[in-house]
């Protein structure tokens, strides 16, 4: 839908955009993003020539945009802006109508559209006959979008729209714009420097630097395979997913309760209470498993409160080994009806506990990203 | 008091010509002032320094006391009403000029991004943007400029231009006060009410610009 072949924009010797190439997709929703003077809002103001390129070829529709009279151009794509821009001396309804209005609609074919838009965005009909000024900031950007909208643009260009919204606000209209996308279809290309809000409403996400594209790609791959150290670093190592569940180590937590075995049986029973745990796993003087007590065992004992854990009967477990494949160590936790499984390295050593909250945590990471 | 409305009622015939010729020169003047000045201030918004120059010579003509420019009139083009109008006309055009080209400048530049991203072409910006949201300074500058010709009208006077200008110069010279009082006592009158009908304009049009939009 919008194709931009070697496309360089300069001011005099400073260049702002640099031979970019970028496709966008019929029906997708771009989110361009990158640190400020990344040349972002550029590369979407080049898309309505609000800005001329300095060098390369712009597509739009498949016609070059070079050959097309930019005021026609821009009535046609729509173009929603963070500052809204709503034209204060005009009711709602006149600022939706600007487009067709400038198009010579009529006034019928003006009402009824106007009519259908506003049930888009669950808006009364009453604020048709309002003044911007009596709108809250969320009112107005929705208003500003379906100006936007008006004219049925296959192709709407949004320049940070939600971003001078208060959290609440922007996260409604995040989710009203994916669900209108759904619903109409539309290309739309998006510039943010929010990445929370690109990965919640992108199908793809263009990080930019210096004019140029540094990673192009679905947010999933984008998360999972950050192409270099700058794309880890402007994503967010937070928000980068450890990608996976593969291993014993990737599913495991280091909170393992263990005790030495020549700790007493009265102590023992008090970090069980205090750990809030129904076993131990034992080891070592040098962290090497030994097995493991329940306090089961430990009560049914006629031994004396200050004999050593050894002394008790030590039960033998098989561990879980650190690289050993998550699945086959989910499979006979749910075989065995084990809750939780120590895990050691070739040495035999303790380094942490698979059980079923840490798996599930592993798993919620895969999917909705680390939030913590 | 009673004497000066005995004085009224005498001279009611002139004191009505008079207003109605004060008016009608103020009207001119001030229509023309308008017909040039709103273009020109709109022209002026599109090329930043010839605006600093083209404002500053108007400021300086604007202070040379109007005796003076209307003594030059006279020199120059002769006595009459014409020449009174004139004057009138070239200093009528500085506060007009400078509130049209405030008044564009000042539009927000949020809504001239949003007109031009929709495909607004100049013209369209000019008539559906600019000038509505310019209206309250430009009629401001057009309130300013009236006020100013309906008090200086009566100095036109000297010149021949005609206007409640003559009754006050007739008082003047035969020291009959109330005379003067009726050419001072209508002026003012006039004054009160145009300041106070453009005020009202400027209310309406100011309407929906005082509150701003969110940005």
């Amino acid at each position: 839908m919008v194709h931009f072949v070697n496309v360089t924009m300069a001011y005099g010797s400073h260049i702002v955009i640099d031979k970019l190439n970028l496709h966008v997709e019929e029906g997708q929703l771009v989110v361009l993003i990158g640190p400020s003077g990344c040349g972002k809002t550029t590369t979407l103001q080049l898309i309505n020539r609000l800005i001329k390129p300095t060098e390369g070829d712009i597509l739009v529709n498949r016609q070059n945009i070079k050959n097309v009279d930019p005021v026609e151009l821009r009535r046609k794509v729509g173009y929603v802006i963070q500052e809204i821009g709503l034209f204060p001396h005009m009711t709602i309804k006149q600022n939706i109508e600007i487009v067709p209005r400038l198009l010579g609609w009529d006034e019928e074919r003006k009402a009824a559209r106007t009519e259908e838009l506003i049930q888009l965005v669950n808006l009364d009909r009453k604020y048709l006959k309002r003044y911007p000024s009596e709108l809250s900031g969320g009112q107005q950007q929705r208003i500003g979008l379906l100006r936007a909208l008006a004219v049925e643009p296959p192709i709407i260009l949004m320049d940070e729209p939600f971003g001078a919204l208060d959290p609440i606000t922007r996260e409604s209209l995040q989710n009203e714009i994916v669900a209108l996308q759904k619903r109409l279809k539309k290309t739309i290309v998006f510039v943010t420097h929010d990445m929370d809000e690109a990965i919640k409403i992108a199908d793809r996400i263009v990080l930019m630097k210096d004019g140029k594209i540094v990673q192009a790609a679905a947010s999933k791959e984008l998360l999972s395979n950050p192409a270099n150290e700058f794309v880890e670093q402007f994503i967010g190592r937070h928000r980068l997913y450890s990608g996976k569940a593969d291993t014993v180590a990737d599913v495991m937590s280091d909170e393992i309760v263990c005790a030495e075995k020549t700790l007493s049986l009265i102590e023992a029973v008090a970090l069980m209470r205090h750990k809030k745990v129904p076993g131990l796993f034992v080891i070592d003087d040098t962290k090497k498993l030994q097995g493991k007590v329940s306090i089961e065992q430990i009560r049914k004992s006629e031994l004396s409160e200050q004999d050593a854990l050894e002394t008790i009967g030590i039960e033998q477990i098989c561990p879980a080994f650190e690289n050993q494949s998550a699945r086959e160590v989910f499979d006979r936790m749910e075989a065995e009806k084990i809750d939780a499984l120590p895990v050691v390295d070739e040495a035999n050593t303790v380094i942490g506990v698979v059980t079923r909250s840490s798996i599930v945590r592993s798993l919620a990471e895969v999917v909705w990203g680390n939030q913590s | 008091m009673s004497s000066f409305l005995t004085e009224l009622s005498r001279n009611s015939h002139a004191v009505l010509i008079a207003i109605g010729q004060h008016i009608g020169l103020s009207a001119v003047a001030i229509l023309l002032g308008i017909l040039v000045a709103v273009p020109v201030g709109v022209l002026l918004t599109y090329h930043t320094r010839a605006a600093k120059i083209v404002l500053g010579i108007f400021s300086v003509v604007n202070t040379i006391p109007s005796i003076v420019l209307l003594g030059f009139a006279m020199i120059f083009l002769g006595i009459g009403y014409i020449p009174a109008t004139i004057v009138l006309f070239v200093y009528s055009l500085l506060p007009i000029m400078r509130g049209t080209y405030t008044g564009i400048k000042e539009v927000n530049p949020n809504a001239l991004k949003a007109a031009k991203g929709m495909g607004m072409n100049r013209p369209q910006m000019l008539r559906l943007v600019q000038f509505p949201l310019a209206m309250p300074a430009i009629i401001t500058g057009i309130r300013l400029s009236t006020i100013y010709i309906i008090s200086w009208a009566t100095l036109a006077a000297f010149i021949g231009g005609g206007g409640l200008g003559d009754l006050i110069w007739m008082g003047l010279q035969s020291y009959n006060f109330h005379l003067v009082l009726c050419g001072a006592v209508p002026v003012t009158i006039l004054s009160l009410l145009v300041s106070f009908l453009l005020n009202h304009l400027i209310k309406r049009a100011s309407r929906h610009k005082g509150k701003e939009v969110a940005t």
